[in-house]
């Protein structure tokens, strides 16, 4: 079980739960090893690696919906857990969401999902961590982490499907600290990129730099903001949550109350979920369900163009599974804003009273169906007013409401940067963007 | 058998090299049921164990983890932490030690009163359905959209062993019930509230919780809100800020930036860092009421401890002492960094993880108001009782707290609900506000998260209602 092929493994264990009496069978295995290696104050405060093997489970009988995750030490015990499932469902009651599961579709292999360099690297992520030290020389300290990863997901179900994918991944980003000021940048890829590697930390170095001098208050109000692929990455990772129909379900979304086919957003934005481009850190060819994954706009031209299902949410909305799963909880897989032709300069100079945020973090929201949020810019953020960058600002909030702050998009950077940390996961590529009128805050008193 | 493994895996890190090594077996075993609108999604069971090894070779830590429980595995992540850790050496300007410590060895288990399969699924379900139907059944005028109920319980099993000498073998039992309901209304918009019990121990805690009549009781007041409420007075007033609210701000902008790690910088990039800096102990930060506590060994806590994951004894640890930076929380690392023990502050959310810096239950001192006494004398005023929205910045000094139930305070009376009125304050001018604190400390549970990967861990968080003088309440346009 530990070393053989996942696929091989899910079929066993969908064989197992229907042998032990359950009608229907999903198995999801995932094989990973990954090593990270972290950073603060310039040094390696930990280096850590992970080998797990993870079994989620689909159980249904009579309508009645039981999932299991379990880190196996073998198979009798997955057996074991079947067997409480079983005894679970006798006493629980149908599901709601219940559909059966979809029948096997061809599935197109994806290839370019592994990078062998990848896989060298974990061995010995030394020289990767010397390069992205090296390259933040002119920075007082930095901190961050570089990761790497190798995983292999085999899905098998009753119904037939039977797939399996590997894929590696690199994610690293770093904060420079320049005196009182920082930067921060981020990248996440399939792909081993030296290069990549080096230009987050030049990146989060430059933007410390720019950032230097002391800080300004600003006034509460409305303002033009641009915001870096940073902070669009963590705003387009809410509306990716929000566009799944079991967030709608949950009332947990805005778009609870509209239909596919609604404005939703300014004509100047565009979000795909792209699992078919190998480029992209979440790129799959299968969901949890064994369909083939497709890509897809959410948002077109500022029309929300579908919710992202799996077969159930499908069938409770009437619409077609967009090979979203999440065996209960349909979810993005590689999200990323289309480009416009827009420079950040120019974006710039559009500006009349703004501010440029180039990081945030801590989005929370008041309410999710009116998107009632606001998140706290952290690191380099400037003042700028007709056109021209004036000052370093202290820490302020993005206060307003998210479908608000979508309509007002105004302008879209043509550079599209492929974004992965702490606050940005899954994944999003994504560019500048400039929006008008958004509400800002901070402490008066 | 696992101690042996454990022991065994000390030893061999020893032997290739490491100053030190430890080895914790680390299992969740857990069951978890969620409704909407009283119907069943699903029921999941889950099992997340294995062994994380820790070792410091060449001055790096290096750590690594398994879910494979045999000796092949641990070996494996024992060899891969000390060679990892070698190989990072030469980034190491000051190599990590760690504090003296008397370490512990001792068994220790948090017993449920009625254990969780006393009650059988249906009767699970049936709890989350009195949450659907208390909901439904208060609400009067507006539309009841969703309400999804959650009930998990959790079996967290530990055995840490390291060279030093700790051996420490546990069992905490959790439970967590929580629910979010929208309720709409074709004029005024819609309401949203999230709401979770947690603690440890068994399903006797649902007697006292209460989660449907909570449920229903919250629903008709946010209603209330919803239907009636008014917009905040403008200019500053004075603020009643209730428990729910203290405990949240308590555990944002004093256990936060009281981590040691934090302060040191080891979170930059992820959590980021603190308004206090090395050498501030002593120096004020508000007023005679801020006191804040973290006390890891509150009976029935959701963040109950009595060993942490470096085996050092839990006690309270005093943060803020009536005004003054006092403490921080501290593993055996930082520990030697400032010069002093550790207070048993190391926390690990599973195997995958390692241990780092963590609150545990986190609170505000009481004082000797009644609510009433609070109230008492204030001519124009707001309280919030609780909350949905909240942040706080990097150094934990910018707050925000938009309040969900409110309601204005007219000459010591509260009057009519208040909506969405916004609590901006910095961590200086929220304890250097308190004018009066309530007599009744009350908790709230959460998952606090930070770390990378990023680690949940349960902690409580509390205090009493307390009386802010003269703040300026923004609205949500």
């Amino acid at each position: 079980m530990m070393r053989e092929p996942v696929s091989e493994v899910a079929e066993k264990l969908v064989g197992e739960a229907l042998r032990r009496g359950f009608e229907e069978a999903a198995a999801i295995v995932v094989r990973r090893e990954s090593t990270m290696v972290k950073f603060a104050n310039s040094e390696v405060s930990v280096v850590q690696r992970w080998s797990s093997l993870t079994v989620g489970l689909y159980l249904a009988k009579g309508g009645r919906i039981l999932t299991t995750e379990v880190h196996p030490t073998g198979l009798e015990q997955v057996g074991a857990l079947i067997d409480r499932a079983l005894a679970a469902a006798e006493q629980a009651k149908p599901s709601f969401i219940y559909a059966p599961l979809p029948e096997p579709e061809r599935v197109e292999p994806l290839p370019g999902l592994v990078d062998s360099a990848v896989v060298e690297a974990m061995a010995d992520p030394s020289p990767l961590a010397e390069l992205m030290l090296s390259s933040a020389s002119g920075a007082e300290r930095v901190a961050g982490a570089l990761t790497l990863s190798y995983t292999e997901r085999g899905v098998a179900t009753s119904k037939g499907a039977k797939l399996e994918e590997a894929s590696t991944g690199l994610e690293a980003y770093l904060r420079a600290f320049v005196g009182e000021s920082s930067g921060q940048w981020a990248h996440g890829s399939r792909r081993l990129s030296r290069d990549a590697i080096r230009r987050v930390a030049e990146t989060a170095v430059q933007l410390a730099e720019m950032a230097k001098g002391r800080p300004v208050d600003v006034e509460p109000g409305a303002y033009d903001v641009v915001l870096s692929p940073m902070v669009v990455g963590n705003l387009v990772n809410l509306v990716g949550m929000m566009a799944s129909a079991m967030s709608v379900l949950m009332g947990t979304s805005i778009f609870a109350r509209v239909e596919p086919g609604a404005k939703v957003a300014s004509e100047k934005l565009s979000i795909y979920d792209d699992p078919r481009n190998p480029e992209l850190l979440g790129s799959a060819s299968f969901d949890d369900e064994g369909l083939p994954t497709s890509s897809k706009p959410v948002i077109e031209g500022g029309v929300l163009r579908t919710l992202l299902h799996n077969s159930k949410t499908a069938a409770k909305f009437g619409a077609r599974s967009t090979g979203n799963a999440g065996l209960l909880f349909p979810r993005a897989w590689a999200l990323r804003v289309a480009p416009g032709d827009a420079k950040l300069e120019e974006m710039v100079a559009e500006v009349k009273r703004g501010l440029i945020i180039t990081n945030n973090w801590y989005t929370r929201l008041q309410n999710y169906v009116e998107g009632i949020f606001s998140t706290i810019a952290r690191d380099a953020a400037f003042y700028v007013e007709r056109g021209e960058v004036k000052h370093p600002v202290t820490r302020v909030r993005i206060a307003d409401r998210l479908p608000k702050l979508l309509s007002s998009v105004e302008m879209v950077g043509r550079d599209l940067y492929d974004v992965s940390w702490w606050e940005v996961s899954p994944a999003v590529r994504a560019p500048y963007l400039l929006a008008r009128g958004i509400g800002i805050s901070r402490p008066t008193v | 058998m696992q101690e042996d493994l454990l022991q065994r895996a000390v030893d061999l890190a020893l032997q290739l090299g490491a100053s030190y090594a430890e080895a914790r077996y680390h299992k969740h075993s857990g069951a978890s049921l969620v409704a909407r609108n009283g119907e069943m999604i699903g029921y999941s069971e889950s099992v997340r164990e294995g062994v994380a090894v820790r070792v410091v070779a060449g001055g790096a830590l290096g750590f690594s983890a398994t879910s494979l429980l045999t000796w092949e595995g641990v070996r494996g992540a024992v060899e891969g932490a000390v060679k990892l850790a070698k190989a990072h050496a030469r980034f190491m300007r000051r190599p990590i030690e760690f504090a003296e410590a008397r370490l512990g060895r001792a068994r220790y288990e948090a017993v449920a009163a009625k254990p969780f399969d006393s009650l059988d699924i249906g009767g699970k379900l049936a709890l989350l359905s009195e949450v659907w139907d208390g909901v439904r059944s208060s609400v009067k005028e507006a539309k009841v959209l969703t309400v999804t109920a959650r009930y998990s319980e959790d079996v967290e099993e530990k055995a840490v062993v390291n060279s030093d000498g700790a051996y420490v073998v546990s069992r905490v039992p959790r439970l967590t019930v929580s629910y979010n309901f929208v309720l709409a209304h074709p004029q005024k918009g819609t309401i949203q509230r999230t709401e979770t019990f947690g603690g440890s121990g068994g399903l006797e805690q649902l007697e006292k919780w209460r989660v449907p009549e909570e449920a229903a009781g919250e629903a008709a007041r946010l209603e209330n809100v919803l239907l009636n409420g008014i917009a905040p007075p403008r200019g500053p007033v004075d603020v009643v800020v209730g428990s729910e609210i203290v405990g949240l701000i308590v555990h944002e902008s004093c256990g936060h930036p009281s981590e040691a790690d934090r302060i040191w910088g080891r979170e930059a990039a992820q959590a980021g860092m603190s308004f206090i800096k090395p050498g501030m102990i002593g120096e004020r930060i508000g007023g005679r009421h801020a006191t804040v506590i973290d006390d890891p060994t509150i009976p029935g806590s959701y963040g109950f401890y009595l060993y942490d994951d470096e085996g050092v004894p839990a006690r309270p640890r005093y943060l803020y002492r009536e005004g003054v930076i006092n403490e921080h929380l501290h593993n055996r690392w930082t520990a030697k960094l400032w010069g002093t023990s550790s207070n048993a502050a190391a926390r690990a959310m599973d195997h995958n993880s390692e241990p780092i810096i963590r609150m545990a239950n986190t609170y505000l001192a009481p004082g000797d108001h009644t609510f009433e006494e609070l109230l008492e004398g204030i001519k124009l005023g707001v309280y919030m009782r609780s909350y949905m929205e909240w942040n706080i910045d990097d150094i934990r000094w910018g707050q925000r707290y938009v309040g969900l139930e409110c309601y204005l305070i007219e000459n010591g009376e509260l009057t009519k609900p208040v909506r969405n009125p916004v609590l901006e304050v910095t961590t200086r001018s929220f304890y250097s506000s308190i004018d009066a604190a309530g007599r009744e400390v009350r908790f709230e549970a959460g998952m606090c998260g930070k770390g990378e990967p990023s680690q949940g861990v349960p902690v409580w968080f509390g205090g009493p209602d307390v009386r802010l003088r003269g703040i300026p309440l923004g609205v949500v346009a």
